[in-house]
């Protein structure tokens, strides 16, 4: 197919606990089945708190990266 | 009434897979401790669990609408001002900005009846952070067969 999946970046740099994965629900909410958000965040304990989210909520975690001045989280949403 | 509704909303997805609670005893009445109720309900309803906040005792105080200054407990005072810069440069919400991120995402706020009773509070002295009066009953229908936190 010709079309990507929509994807949603999500900007919670700079941001404490919960903030990040407060706006991730909030995408999560917006979102439907197929979709992918993009997670930016700072936050040290993200990348645990992502993991955790996605398992809670049944969702998938594509990928967590390290970048020098960010993480960034993949997710594809399975489940609404 | 306020309990009603709620028991009607939880009946809508109690058949859910993940569906989970946590219920929130808010007791006491001190800053230090309402920084945990917000970001365990806020983090609790970003993950789309069910959350119950009974807030009871001195931390009354801290949901009315005549504002009052919440102390700091006294072994912990001299150490309040670097804590509120800390929060201050990592960008932590307040606790009651956090509590109303947790209330748009579902969470419910429920004073204590019997002890807004004592305290002489009647529910139109609470700010709009409160949904209801509710007796220990009710708030430990709604905890049953979740997790429970005392603060």
């Amino acid at each position: 197919m010709a079309e990507t999946e929509p994807r949603t970046v999500v900007d919670a740099r700079e941001e404490s606990c919960p903030g990040p994965i407060t706006d991730l629900a909030k995408a999560y909410r917006r979102s439907k089945v197929g979709d992918v958000i993009e997670l930016w965040a700072t936050d040290p304990g993200v990348k645990a708190d992502v993991r955790a989210w996605a398992a809670k909520t049944q969702n998938e975690v594509v990928s967590i990266e390290d970048q020098a001045d960010k993480v960034v989280a993949v997710l594809k949403i399975h489940r609404r | 009434m306020g309990a009603t509704v709620a028991e009607a909303e939880r009946g809508t997805n109690s058949g859910q897979e993940t569906a989970s609670k946590l219920a929130i005893i808010m007791y006491s009445g001190t800053a230090d401790k309402f920084v945990p109720l917000g970001v365990l309900a806020q983090a609790a309803a970003a993950m789309s669990v069910e959350v119950n906040v009974f807030v009871t005792g001195f931390a009354l105080m801290g949901f009315t609408k005549q504002r009052h200054e919440l102390p700091f407990p006294p072994e912990f005072a001299a150490l309040a001002p670097a804590m509120a810069q800390g929060m201050q440069a990592n960008h932590v919400a307040g606790w009651d900005a956090m509590l109303r991120e947790a209330k748009d995402l579902g969470a419910k706020v429920y004073a204590c009846s019997m002890m807004s009773g004592v305290m002489g509070l009647k529910k139109q002295d609470f700010n709009e952070l409160i949904d209801d009066v509710v007796g220990a009953a009710a708030f430990l229908k709604d905890a049953e067969g979740g997790q429970t936190l005392f603060i």
